[in-house]
C-alpha cells in the first residue's frame, strides 16, 4: 500500500508537470482512437463491398467519363445464360440540391429492372419493390440522407439536378433503405430521368455514367473483370472495371490517401507522447537523485528502483491515456456528435475495443519513455550521488 | 523480539520513576563484530589514482559506540560506506558479524544492508513525499511482514525517538532535529545490529545535537547497537566509548573502550 501511495504522491509533487505530460500523451491518443475508429470503418465498409461481390465499370479514363449505354447489352452478351452474371445495372450520377439548401445530395439515377438483382443486401420488401415498379418517380432515400433533411415515407419532395436539365424534379419517397451498406446516397430511376431529359430537349440517353454488375462467384468476379476490359479494349471508349472494394478504396485513396495518412498521423503523434513522456520521467528522477539514492542506501535493490520509475511513468501516461480515449469514446457515444456524418463512413463508431487498445499504447508509451530514465536510476552509483548532496 | 525489546523500553520510559537506566549499562545483545583487515581504497579521477584508504585496520566490537574524528577529506565517510556495503574496496576485507562483504554479491549486499545496517546522514534523506510515519515504514516494505506488524513497528521506533505526536507531519512541516529523529527511527525500525551515522548532528544546534547523541546512546546502552559516529565535534565525540583518529590514512585511538564484556 504505501508502495503504491508513494508512486502515486510522486505523480502529484509536480502537478503542472504531471498535468502537461498527461496532456501530451492524450492528445495522441485522442488522434489515434479516431483515426482507428475511421480505418476500422472504412474497412467493414470495404469488406462488406467484397461480399457483394459486385463489379464497378467505369470509363477507363475517369470515372467522371460517361460510356455508352449500349454497352450494357454487350456485357449481358459475355453470359448469355446469366450463370455467372447475374445482373447489369447502369447508373448515373445526378447530385442534386433542395431549394435553399446549400448541401450537395448524392443521387443516382438507376435501371429500375435490375437495381434489387444488384443490391440484395439491402432486403428491400415485396411492398417496396412493388411500389418502385408501379411509381416512374419513385424515389428510394439513403436512411442518413432522409434523416438529415427529414424525410419520410410517402413523401413527395423536389430535387433539382446537377446535371441537365438543371430543373426542380419531384420525386416520391418509397422506402429509406434500411440496410443500405451507403447511408447517404439515394436512388431515382433512369427512365424518369431520362423522360425528363427529352421533356427539356436535352439528348443524352445513350450515355450513361457507369455499370454495377453482380456476379454470382468470386471466380466469375476475377474473370468478368478482366472479360469485359478485353472487350472493350479497342473501343473508342475503353473501359476499367473493378471489384466494388478497389473501386472505394481507389476512390478514397485518391481523394484523402485516408487510411494511410491516418495511420502515420496516428504514429507520428504517439512517438511525439513518447518523447513528451521521456522528458518529465527524467526530469522526476533528476530532481530526485537523492532520493533514488536514498532508498538504495536502505536496501532497495536496482531492479526495484527500475521497477518503480517503469511504474511510475505507465500510471503518468495510463492516465493520459484513459483521458485521450474518453474524449472522443463520451462525445461519440454521448453527445450529438454521434450522429454527425462522416463521407463514405457515414456515422462514426467509437469501438470499445479501440479505447482499450489506446490506453495500451499510454500503458507502452509509459514503458517506452521510462526505459532510459529507469536505467540512469537503477545503476545509480549511492555513494557518489549522497556525496553530491551532501 | 525487536518490538518486545523496544515496548519494555517505551513502559519504561512512560514511568518517570524509572530514569536510572539512561546510565545503566547494558551488555551488547546484537554479536555484529566489525572487522576491517587491511583495507585499500582508491578513486581515479581522469586516470589519476587518488588514495583516500592505505591498508586500514580496524576492530569494533559488537555493542561499541565508536566514534570516528578527522579533517575533511580524510576519508571518513568513504570508510563508513565500506563498512555499511554502499561500496567495495579496492582491497582488503571487511566483516561485519558473520559476513564477509566482499564475497556477497551485489544484491546479497543490497539484502544485507536492508537487515543489518541503519544509516543516519547529516541531510537526513526524507522523502518528502511522506509522511513521518510513511518514512520510517519504507525500509519495512523490504521485509515480508504484515501491515498490522508494519505499523505496530513504526509506531514504537516514532516513540523511542519521541515523535509520536508527529507521525502524521511531512518532512517539510518538521523541524531539522525533529528530521532527523525521523530518520533514526528509519535506521532503526529494521532492527539492525549496525547504525552508521555520517555527521547526524552537522546541520543541528547544540541543544538539539545533544538530544540525537543522547537517543543514540540509548540504542547503543539498551538495546546493544554497534554504532559508528562520523563527527567534527568534540562534544559529540565525548559521548562515545572509543575515539578513533583517522589522518592522512592512517587510523590512531584516542579514547578506550569503557564497556566491553
Ligand atoms: N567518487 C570519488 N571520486 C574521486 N574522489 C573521491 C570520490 N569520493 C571521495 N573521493 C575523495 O576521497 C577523499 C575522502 O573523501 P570522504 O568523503 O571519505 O572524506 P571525509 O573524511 O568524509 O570528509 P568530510 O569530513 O568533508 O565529510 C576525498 O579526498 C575525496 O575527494
Ligand atoms: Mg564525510
Amino acid at each position: 500500500m504505501l508502495y503504491w501511495i508513494y508512486l502515486i504522491r510522486n505523480l502529484t509533487r509536480n502537478i503542472r508537470r504531471t498535468l502537461l505530460t498527461s496532456a501530451a500523451v492524450a492528445l495522441p491518443i485522442v488522434i489515434f482512437v479516431l483515426s482507428t475508429s475511421v480505418i476500422s470503418a472504412l474497412n467493414s465498409y470495404l469488406d462488406n463491398a467484397a461480399k457483394q461481390m459486385r463489379l464497378i465499370v467505369t470509363h477507363k479514363t475517369s470515372f467522371i467519363n460517361p460510356l455508352p449505354s449500349g454497352y450494357r447489352y454487350k456485357i449481358e452478351a459475355l453470359d448469355p445464360e446469366r450463370k455467372e452474371l447475374t445482373a447489369v445495372c447502369g447508373m448515373h450520377w445526378l447530385g442534386g440540391k433542395v431549394e435553399n439548401d446549400p448541401r450537395l445530395l448524392s443521387t443516382l439515377a438507376v435501371d429500375k429492372d435490375n437495381l434489387e438483382a444488384c443490391y440484395p443486401d439491402y432486403h428491400f420488401t415485396q411492398e417496396e419493390m412493388d411500389a418502385w415498379h408501379r411509381d416512374r418517380q419513385a424515389a428510394i432515400l439513403g436512411p442518413e440522407t432522409a434523416k438529415q433533411f427529414g424525410w419520410k415515407l410517402g413523401d413527395r419532395i423536389t430535387i433539382t439536378p446537377s446535371l441537365p436539365p438543371y430543373t426542380p424534379m419531384e420525386f416520391h419517397v418509397i422506402s429509406t433503405a434500411e440496410h443500405a451498406s451507403d447511408p447517404v446516397t439515394s436512388w431515382i430511376r433512369l427512365d424518369y430521368y431520362f423522360d425528363a431529359l427529352k421533356e427539356h430537349g436535352f439528348h443524352g440517353d445513350e450515355w450513361i455514367g457507369f455499370f454495377v454488375i453482380k456476379c454470382n462467384s468470386i471466380a466469375g468476379l476475377d474473370h468478368y473483370r478482366r472479360a469485359i476490359d478485353e472487350l472493350f479494349a479497342n473501343y473508342p471508349d475503353p473501359t476499367k472495371t473493378r471489384d466494388e472494394k478497389s473501386f472505394v478504396n481507389e476512390f478514397i485513396a485518391q481523394q484523402f490517401n485516408l487510411p494511410r495518412n491516418l495511420a502515420i498521423l496516428a504514429s507520428l503523434t504517439v512517438f511525439v507522447a513518447i518523447m513528451a513522456a521521456m522528458n518529465t520521467m527524467s526530469m522526476n528522477i533528476r530532481d530526485r537523485i537523492n532520493e533514488v539514492a536514498t532508498m538504495k542506501s536502505l536496501g532497495f535493490s536496482s531492479r526495484s528502483v527500475f521497477v518503480q520509475i517503469l511504474i511510475e511513468s505507465m500510471m503518468l501516461c495510463v492516465s493520459g491515456g484513459f483521458v485521450g480515449a474518453l474524449i472522443p469514446y463520451g462525445l461519440f457515444h454521448w453527445t450529438p456528435l454521434g450522429s454527425m456524418t462522416i463521407p463514405v463512413i457515414q456515422a462514426l463508431d467509437i469501438p470499445l475495443l479501440v479505447c482499450m487498445k489506446a490506453v495500451l499504447i499510454a500503458v507502452g508509451i509509459g514503458i517506452l519513455s521510462a526505459l532510459w530514465p529507469a536505467w540512469l536510476g537503477a545503476k545509480l552509483n549511492v555513494v557518489t550521488a549522497l556525496r553530491y548532496l551532501e | 523480539m525487536f518490538i518486545g525489546e523496544l515496548q519494555r523500553y517505551v513502559t519504561r520510559l512512560q514511568n518517570p520513576n524509572n530514569v536510572s537506566f539512561l546510565i545503566q549499562k547494558v551488555c551488547p545483545m546484537s554479536l555484529a563484530n566489525i572487522s576491517v583487515h587491511q583495507v585499500v581504497k582508491n578513486y581515479h579521477k581522469d586516470r589519476i589514482e587518488i588514495p583516500v584508504l592505505n591498508g586500514l585496520d580496524l576492530t569494533i566490537p559488537a555493542g561499541q559506540f565508536s566514534v570516528l574524528m578527522g579533517p575533511s577529506g580524510s576519508g571518513k565517510s568513504t570508510l563508513l560506506h565500506l563498512i555499511g556495503g554502499l561500496d567495495r574496496p579496492t582491497s582488503g576485507t571487511i566483516q561485519v558479524g558473520d559476513f564477509n562483504l566482499d564475497r556477497m554479491s551485489d544484491s546479497e549486499l543490497t539484502r544485507w544492508r536492508s537487515r543489518h545496517v541503519g544509516f543516519i546522514f547529516q541531510m537526513y534523506h526524507l522523502i518528502p513525499v511522506l509522511t513521518a510515519a510513511e518514512n520510517v515504514e519504507l525500509p519495512l516494505l523490504l521485509f515480508s511482514m504484515s501491515s498490522h506488524e508494519r505499523k505496530q513497528r513504526v509506531a514504537t521506533a516514532l516513540q523511542v525517538v519521541g515523535l509520536t505526536d508527529r507521525m502524521d507531519h511531512r518532512p517539510n512541516q518538521l523541524s531539522g532535529g525533529q528530521e532527523q529523529r525521523v530518520a533514526i527511527a528509519r535506521a532503526i525500525v529494521t532492527d539492525p545490529d549496525v547504525i552508521l551515522a555520517d555527521e547526524p548532528t552537522g546541520d543541528l544546534d547544540a541543544k538539539t545535537s545533544e538530544e540525537i547523541l543522547n537517543l543514540l546512546n540509548i540504542l547503543n546502552k539498551e538495546f546493544g547497537k554497534t554504532i559508528l559516529l562520523v563527527t567534527h565535534d568534540p562534544r559529540a565525540a565525548a559521548h562515545g566509548q572509543r575515539i578513533l583518529h583517522l589522518d592522512k590514512g592512517i587510523l590512531s585511538q584516542e579514547k578506550e573502550a569503557v564497556c566491553v564484556t
